[in-house]
């Protein structure tokens, strides 16, 4: 297993000063000077071959009592060997000491061209400059902010809140008064824009067809794409220092309003991210209905995005954002009965679910299953052959494996290109071992190889929730584990023991120990990872979130280049985004 | 013939109306709201626009993508310092009369946002006439909203520019 390291050790001596194990992460500490290089040999060497790099993230450990202060953490995935890695890099304090210098390390953009967002938001948030980076610039504030919102000694801000209200208390006079903006600041375009000789024209941030507030410089020769350089972070919301300022179990309502359009998915990536770190065992029952619901979610995730794209790419004409809305609406009713909510779900608990399944789940799941059939099969009649939509979306925004392995692109964009790459198949988790489906892949890597392979996809979630709805026995619907998890209502007027824990858990919260984990969970949209970093406190040190859209959307440069500018916009409905997600 | 189509129609008499009074009903009638998604909510924004819900019984399907056209803002999510300028422009550029609807939590008073990232409700740059509570609000509570947004307009005592 380790043989990789063997050589790296004996071909870059000195470079990893030490490699650590924590619940089943492997963690290398690189030295700085040598990271490229190390970085290098295991994206090529055979032996290692971590073609994917999945996350840079930095972490500010000044309260962590570690020097240097900032050390910069890069997730690596090898899709051959299936397996992940960690290096943590420190880095080296600025030499000169005055206020703006930054502490810097090299770039990896030149081996993985993801990590260009990757490293701007590190720089943007956690202030680490990355030294031979193209375009060093800020992505999620505005370019004239003044610091570097995720250190630690940057304050949470906001406004306090105020649970009564007198009008003459001279305390509460600033409220209520608004803040005019002046003219708004233009912000920087891509460096390599021509805008003598071609035309530029900037898309969004409102514009309907941009699926939120994404903004798109795009330089025009006529109607063909020359360049485009997407704008993002018009919706950054601060998730990660939130969470930062919150307990474990608190953070889980936070998840839903991220991808909105996936709120039980997200909800999952993250309790199985504490779950992990605290090593909770989970009972087979919660497996199954967890299963289930995530299966669900899947399924109202790609209906959002069907009928959004077919809406972008040919009009109302066959109004099939009608159709898939409304078989949407029955999982968010069988959301609404599991829940009480229709979007902002927040069912998933760690160690298990908030309540009990409802005694009516099965009998409405296997009645949407057998409705879903029909609408299912009207989706295809109306777009599969349907020559307008083929003409719209064959052979349009090719993103071929490769370049989609370089820029980190993952899910149903990176199996239309012919990588069999999932998560609940490579590494399964939940109930996905147990259960019999197959994972869509097609060659063509266009649009409409998306299209195909989402479609396929819907039809084996369909698949799924079938076999896990009659596999799914009755039990408790939370771990045993009182440290975690709260101990059911009659136990508490009964054992004295039960009601301290009740005490603890809804005071104080759950300790986990010292240690970081990253867990990633195969979402609709791609792989969304979270990382934690914890302090032994009931609160994370440290709160990494990997949106899936936000690396995506990357390629959209790549895919658009040298098409249509109408194609533009089949491009971006094809990578499926959800801003919330993109900008966090 | 003149006597013919009064008996058909009924008299067709003069009514007595303030002109006020008759723009206003005029403009309850259809509100064109503005393509404009921030966040969660605009999901349920988009949900409200379909056939379950439909908000075509109100008069109100028409979403426009100009701004020009726009009557009605319907602000769903949370609003960023780095959107706020680009939220007061797309206002700005809608032409009178318009109206502004705070959707939800986050656009009401930043809702669970309360950093450095968010700002603490849309009315801190806009003026808002209804606000909606909810995360997000069901395609029910919007349609509340239009209709209190509608009692507001009808009961407008001056028309022309609205000074805020």
């Amino acid at each position: 297993m380790t043989n990789f390291l063997e050589k790296l050790n004996a071909k870059i001596p000195s470079a990893v000063t030490e490699r650590t194990e924590f619940r089943g992460d492997e963690t290398l500490t690189v030295d700085a000077a040598h990271l490229h290089d190390v970085a290098r040999f295991l994206r090529d060497d055979e032996t290692s071959q971590f073609n994917l790099l999945v996350d840079v993230y930095g972490t500010d450990r000044a309260k962590l009592g570690q020097s240097p202060r900032f050390a910069v953490n890069y997730e690596l995935y090898s899709i051959p060997h299936n397996r992940f890695l960690r290096l943590v890099t420190a880095a080296p304090e600025p030499e000169d000491s005055s206020r703006d210098a930054l502490p810097a390390l090299p770039t990896v953009t030149d081996l993985w061209p993801t990590a260009d967002w990757l490293e701007r938001e590190t720089y943007d948030l956690m202030g680490i400059n990355f030294m031979g980076h193209p375009n060093m610039r800020r992505i999620m504030m505005p370019d004239n902010w003044v610091g570097h919102p995720l250190r630690k000694d940057y304050p949470l801000g906001g406004e306090p809140v105020y649970f009564e209200h007198d009008r003459n208390n001279p305390r509460f006079a600033h409220l209520g008064k608004p803040i005019m903006f002046g003219p708004s600041f233009e912000t920087e375009l891509p460096e390599e824009m021509d805008t003598e000789g071609n035309m530029v024209i900037n898309l969004g941030p409102h514009h309907p067809a941009t699926h939120g507030v994404l903004r798109l410089a795009t330089e025009l020769d006529g109607e063909v794409v020359v360049r485009v350089g997407p704008e993002v972070g018009y919706l950054h919301s601060g998730f990660e220092k939130t969470g930062e300022n919150v307990r474990y179990e608190q953070f889980i309502p936070y998840c839903d309003r991220m991808d909105y359009a996936s709120p039980m998915a997200n909800n999952y990536a993250f309790v199985s991210t504490v779950e992990k770190l605290m090593q909770v065992d989970i009972p087979e029952h919660v497996q199954y209905a967890r299963t289930i619901l995530v299966e669900l979610q899947r399924l109202g995730s790609h209906l959002i995005w069907l009928g959004t794209h077919a809406m972008d790419v040919s009009g109302t004409a066959h109004a099939i954002s009608q159709y898939t809305f409304q078989m949407r609406e029955r999982i968010l009713d069988i959301f609404e009965m599991v829940c009480g909510a229709r979007m902002t779900t927040s069912y998933f608990s760690v160690g298990g679910l908030r309540w009990p399944l409802p005694g009516a789940f099965d009998a409405a799941v296997r009645a949407f299953l057998k409705e879903s059939e029909v609408h299912m099969q009207d989706f295809e009649d109306l777009l599969t052959r349907n020559p307008l939509w083929l003409s719209r979306t064959k052979g349009i925004g090719i993103l071929k494996a490769d370049d989609a392995i370089a820029l980190g692109v993952t899910g149903p964009l990176l199996r239309a290109a012919g990588v069999p790459l999932d998560l609940r198949k490579v590494r399964p988790y939940l109930a996905y071992a147990d259960l019999d489906f197959e994972i869509p892949t097609a060659t063509e890597a266009d649009t409409y190889a998306r299209y195909t392979v989402r479609v396929a996809e819907m039809r084996q979630s369909l698949r799924i929730i079938q076999q896990a709805l009659d596999k799914i026995k009755p039990g408790p619907h939370r771990t045993a584990n009182r440290k975690v998890a709260l101990p059911p209502r009659e136990e508490i007027s009964t054992s004295m023991e039960s009601l301290i824990h009740h005490f603890k858990l809804v005071t104080e919260g759950y300790r986990p120990p010292e240690g970081q984990v990253y867990h990633v969970h195969e979402n609709p949209k791609g792989w969304l990872g979270f990382g934690l970093l914890s302090d032994g406190t009931a609160k994370p040190h440290r709160l990494r979130v990997r949106g899936p859209s936000f690396v995506n959307l990357q390629a959209t440069d790549l895919m658009a280049r040298g098409g249509y500018i109408a194609d533009l916009i089949t491009v971006i409905g094809s990578i499926d985004i959800v801003l919330g997600e993109v900008d966090r | 013939m003149q006597a013919q189509a009064e008996g058909k129609t009924g008299s067709l008499g003069i009514a007595l109306a303030k002109l006020e009074d008759v723009v206003n009903w005029g403009r309850t009638g259809s509100v064109w709201p503005l393509t404009f998604g921030l966040a969660c909510c605009a999901i349920e924004q988009i949900s409200a626009g379909m056939a379950r819900f439909d908000i075509a019984r109100f008069g109100s399907e028409v979403f426009r993508a100009s701004p020009r056209q726009a009557d009605l803002l319907i602000v769903s999510g949370r609003v960023s310092n780095k959107m706020a300028p680009v939220i007061k422009r797309v206002y700005d550029q809608m032409s009178y009369p318009k109206w502004v609807i705070a959707m939800g939590d986050c656009a009401s008073c930043g809702g669970p946002f309360n950093n450095y990232a968010i700002i603490q409700g849309v009315d801190k740059i806009l003026p808002v006439d209804v606000y909606v509570p909810g995360c997000p609000p069901r395609p029910e509570a919007l349609f509340y909203a239009m209709d209190k947004l509608r009692e507001k307009i009808k009961a407008e005592e001056k028309l022309g520019v609205r000074e805020w």
